[in-house]
């Protein structure tokens, strides 16, 4: 036999201003299944929603530490979406890196971080500098 | 390290600066000691910073004698110093005939303690001298002006140094002892002083220091008077300062607006008894208070205009069962010969200062020889005032010369990068974030250092090559940063 | 002293500063001058290194530097002129402008200027927050600047005030920098960030937000060392025995912005205290001729994308000035927020050209309209499923439909 749990849980849709208060049915057994969405009123919501409940896709922005450069950390991002649940292996992998000047808006700085499907890049130009005065 | 001096003062607040300063005139070797780590941190900075007249004491007392001779010695003392003075005026303003009654007993208090100018005036002539002020009569005290508290002390302070005072910063006192000739002083750094003369200036803390020699007859009340400061947008609303007649048995003079000599407004002080003499918190019952009395007063007020609130302790003798006020305390004690004590200055210590430093000069002088210094220098190097007070062509001057004029950190108070490095370099070697806004009045303004702050962490890093744990903002327990991201 | 002319100059050089220069040589200005306090283009967008940004405009979401950079590209580009590191410290009603920079200071002539300078955050001193003084309080926005431009961590243990989306960024951030973020207090019954962001920021790691809940005193004579914070009643007063200790080292204030308008008040402005900024009229003008303004200095929008395209705007119509095309008129429509509104603007307008008008709403509401009427008549209604304070609300009116209109009020039924 099957042991599961029907839960409801309410979300607001961040795709649109609108902001749908959904309301969903879920199944919480070995695998959690959305029986129901309602509150939507376009079809991106439930879509949105379901991934939302099963398993959330983020973007992380963060800095990784330069040297060499006219700032001490050039600011990154995932170039796309990763599981919520990679976010603290993909900071580690962050924050264990140190990159060289220059570097460039949108250079590739870590491939695909802790087995995930992204890559980390850079969204600013850090200049090199000659005088490096610490930090 | 055991140190022997001719003069140890404790105590680094506008009374042992203003002594020192004086004491630095002969050739006597003297160490300030402060528990800070800058001078001027307790009610020193923390006041209305006015030049009191001299009507409200008594004839014959010290605050009377040395509130009257301190104004009339702050005009120069303020040239030599460069700081500015402004001989604003005040109106004490009567609403009703008992008001009235209390006036002219203050003038004539007043000219008994030779206030200088006094004038009793009807509607008409208080109109002139301050447009809309309320009130049915006034006494005009021409002689009562505003002052950068702090700037003084400092400069008081900066100008001893120059003279060879040396300022011990963030040497708390912990014990003191009298051996057969000399007192022995010994602070929380496990250093020792010994000198033949000892002065008391330790204000808020005074009695303490008397108990470290088993002087136990007296006691301070401190007596918290909380402060708001308004945006400079409403600089130039009062062109001299408007106080209630004063009511009987108060602490204080009553909640007023002060203009400050940096284009600021403060409205307070509120009066309270509390436990401690390091309490400087702000309360919302009584910031809430002195927002209705400001807006009573000042009608142009917006609630944008509050940028900023302080409070400020009063150094009180009487219990608050018993309130009022006492005379200062100066005494050179016949127990313990060489020490020279000073209790309960509390208003209008400022204004008194320079003359206490007069009259404690005369009682040291009874204990070591006061030999005129050859080379003694009255004068503070640099000009009054900051660079955006001045004309736009001596600006384009200065910055020709120094491209750090040119550079303006604090965007709020258009303080340059030049008077930041300034205050960084002073000369009593604070390095305190604090230090820096007391000299500079950089993150004073209405951004109160959101935009300046971060700048001034990055000179620090760049050109000073501080690390993250280096900023403190004004004492060793009040680090700025936990460390670095990466 | 050096005395210089410029056709136009753009006081500013963040989102706004940026996004008006580059319209401005669009609409064929030739002498545009751009003058930025700052060493870098970008304002604060270069310490927002979150994503976010550009949804509207380009369609996908950027961070703030990359933003930055699409303009700040751009600008370079079209060839415009900048001088960087230069601070305007004061401007009169007839737009000359006192400049202060390392390489001198400087008198300008301009004969059109664009306001561009942005707001900056409210502090602990502007709420006249309670207590002591430590360190360790800190607006958000200069914790970010702390933490994403000069790789300094300011506290191990942080409380935030105010559910601002600054706010809400940096509680994310101090977290996934390993910082504990204890709560979010904010005193109104709402939150005023968007909702993806308290998903996003705040429910992602756990972090409570406490609704109608204030910080009401700080602790700590040297660092800070917590907060005690109380529920509000409908009066934002606190109630009595609801006070809690949170032992916390830093606090981070998101408690509002207000725009930045002292050279603005300097150069005696008109004002309108709802918005903190200038009166405006449909062409972005101020009451002085030849001055326009947008961006956060005009009001404080939600998203950069609006602050670009009212920038674009102020560009083509300093243009128009310039060119002759625009004249300060006798007499105006005025703009009135009615029932429901917190603020409108422009606050008035000519009638001679078609128009967007900018508001926020007082409170949130769902399935209302928004509607411009001259009196009864009904001259535009727009359709909200959601309204929010926090999130600003555009509707376009047609200048064919405003008839002898005198007077508009908008309004949300």
């Amino acid at each position: 036999m099957r042991e599961c749990k029907m839960t409801e849980k309410e979300l607001i849709c961040v795709i649109c201003p609108n902001g749908c208060e959904l309301k969903a049915l879920i199944e919480e057994g070995s695998q959690t299944v959305v029986r129901k969405i309602s509150g939507a009123l376009c079809e991106k919501g439930p879509a949105w929603a379901e991934q939302e409940l099963i398993n959330p896709m983020r973007t992380i922005a963060s800095s990784i530490i330069v040297d060499g450069g006219d700032y001490p950390l050039v600011s990154v991002r995932t170039d796309a979406a990763i599981p919520l649940k990679s976010i603290s292996n993909v900071m580690k992998a962050i924050k264990s890196i140190k990159v060289k000047a220059p570097v460039k808006v949108g250079d590739v700085l870590i491939r695909e971080p802790a087995g995930t499907s992204c890559n980390i890049i850079a969204t600013r130009h850090v200049n090199e500098v000659f005088d490096d005065s610490g930090i | 390290m055991m140190k022997k001096c001719d003069v140890i003062i404790i105590g680094a607040g506008v009374v042992g600066n203003a002594i020192a300063r004086e004491l630095s005139r002969y050739e006597v070797s003297i160490a300030v000691l402060e528990k800070e780590l800058d001078v001027a941190m307790g009610a020193s900075s923390r006041n209305s910073g006015v030049l009191h007249s001299g009507i409200h004491y008594k004839p014959g007392t010290l605050r009377a004698r040395l509130s009257v001779q301190g104004n009339a010695m702050m005009k120069d003392l303020c040239s030599d110093l460069k700081i500015k003075i402004e001989y604003i005026g005040k109106l004490t303003v009567a609403q009703d005939e008992d008001g009235i009654e209390t006036l002219h007993s203050l003038k004539e208090q007043g000219e008994a303690n030779n206030v200088p100018g006094l004038e009793i005036l009807d509607q008409e002539q208080m109109q002139q001298i301050q447009p809309g002020v309320g009130g049915i009569k006034a006494l005009y005290s021409p002689s009562t002006g505003i002052i950068c508290p702090y700037g003084l002390s400092i400069a008081l302070a900066e100008n001893a140094a120059a003279n060879g005072v040396e300022f011990y910063l963030g040497h708390g006192v912990t014990n003191i002892s009298k051996n057969s000739r000399e007192f022995v002083v010994n602070t929380a750094q496990g250093e020792e002083f010994e000198a033949p003369v000892l002065i008391n200036s330790a204000g808020l803390f005074s009695d303490r220091v008397c108990e470290m020699l088993g002087i136990d007859e007296y006691r301070i009340y401190p007596c918290r008077g909380e402060y708001l400061v308004l945006d400079k947008r409403l600089k130039g609303t009062l062109s001299t300062l408007v106080y209630p007649a004063p009511r009987k048995g108060g602490a204080g003079l009553g909640i007023h607006l002060t203009n400050t000599v940096d284009g600021n407004i403060l409205i307070g002080p509120s009066s309270e008894y509390v436990d401690e003499p390091d309490d400087f918190a702000s309360t919302s019952e009584i910031m809430t208070q002195l927002k209705k009395e400001g807006h009573e007063l000042l009608p142009e007020l917006s609630t944008t205009d509050f940028i900023r609130s302080f409070s400020g302790l009063r150094a009180k003798q009487n219990p608050p069962e018993v309130g009022g006020y006492k005379d200062f305390i100066i005494e050179s004690r016949d127990d313990f010969p060489g020490f020279i004590n000073l209790v309960g200055i509390e208003s209008p210590g400022l204004t008194s200062a320079p003359a206490i430093g007069l009259m404690a000069k005369e009682m040291v002088g009874r204990f070591v020889d006061l030999k005129d210094k050859d080379r003694f220098v009255s004068e503070r190097p640099g000009s009054v005032g900051f660079f955006h007070e001045l004309p736009e062509e001596k600006k384009a001057d200065l910055v020709a010369k120094n491209p750090d004029y040119g550079e303006v950190i604090c965007r709020c108070e258009q303080i340059t990068k030049k008077e930041i490095l300034d205050a960084i370099q002073n000369p009593l070697r604070n390095s305190t974030i604090n230090g820096i806004k007391y000299r500079s009045r950089a993150m004073m303004g209405r951004c109160q250092g959101g935009f300046c702050l971060p700048r001034i962490v990055e000179i620090l890093k760049q050109e000073f090559g501080y690390k993250p744990e280096d900023y403190l903002l004004q004492s060793k327990g009040s680090p700025l940063f936990s460390g670095r991201v990466r | 002293m050096q005395n210089i002319k410029h056709d136009l100059v753009v006081i500013g050089g963040g989102p706004a500063g940026l996004a008006a220069a580059i319209s401005a040589r669009r609409n064929g200005c030739r002498d545009v001058l751009l003058i930025e306090r700052a060493k870098t283009y970008g304002g604060i967008l270069n310490q927002c290194i979150h994503d976010g940004f550009g949804l509207h405009r380009f369609g996908e979401t950027l961070t703030g530097p990359e933003y930055a950079q699409l303009y700040i590209d751009e600008f370079k580009a079209q060839r415009l002129e900048a001088m960087l590191g230069t601070i305007v410290l004061s401007m009169d009603s007839g737009r000359n402008l006192y400049v202060s920079s390392r390489n001198g200071f400087k008198k300008i002539e301009a004969g059109a200027v664009i306001l561009s300078m942005g707001c900056r955050e409210r502090t602990a001193g502007a709420i006249s927050l309670p207590g002591t003084r430590p360190a360790g309080i800190y607006t958000a926005g200069a914790a970010q600047n702390f933490i994403n431009l000069q790789n300094i961590m300011v506290g191990k243990q942080a409380v935030i005030m105010g559910s601002g989306d600054i706010g809400l960024i940096m509680a994310r951030r101090m977290t996934l920098e390993g910082a504990k973020v204890e709560s979010v207090f904010e005193i109104l019954p709402y939150a005023s960030g968007l909702p993806r962001n308290i998903q996003q920021c705040l429910n992602d790691y756990d972090i409570p937000l406490h609704l109608s809940t204030s910080v009401i005193n700080l602790h700590g004579k040297e660092r800070l060392t917590g907060v005690t914070v109380a529920e509000v009643n409908e009066g934002l007063m606190p109630v009595p025995g609801t006070e809690r200790y949170v032992p916390c080292d830093t606090l981070l204030l998101s408690v509002g912005l207000i725009p930045e308008n002292e050279l603005s008040r300097g150069a005696n402005v008109v004002m309108e205290s709802r918005t903190g900024g200038a009166q405006v009229d449909d062409t972005l003008m101020t009451s002085l001729p030849g001055v326009f303004s947008c961006g956060n200095v005009l009001h404080v929008h939600d998203l950069v994308d609006h602050v670009s395209e009212e920038a674009e705007l102020a560009g083509r119509f300093a243009v128009e000035y310039l060119d002759g095309g625009i004249q300060p008129r006798e007499s105006y429509i005025q703009i009135e927020p009615g029932e429901g509104v917190r603020y409108v603007l422009p606050q008035k307008v000519s009638g001679a050209r078609d128009f967007t008008l900018s508001l926020r709403v007082a409170a949130p509401s769902r399935n209302q309209s928004v509607w411009v009427k001259d009196s009864e008549k009904k001259l535009a209604r727009k359709k909200m499923l959601r309204l929010h304070p926090a999130e600003m609300v555009r509707i376009k009116v047609k200048a064919n439909k405003l008839g002898s209109a005198k007077r508009l009020c908008v309004s949300v039924k």
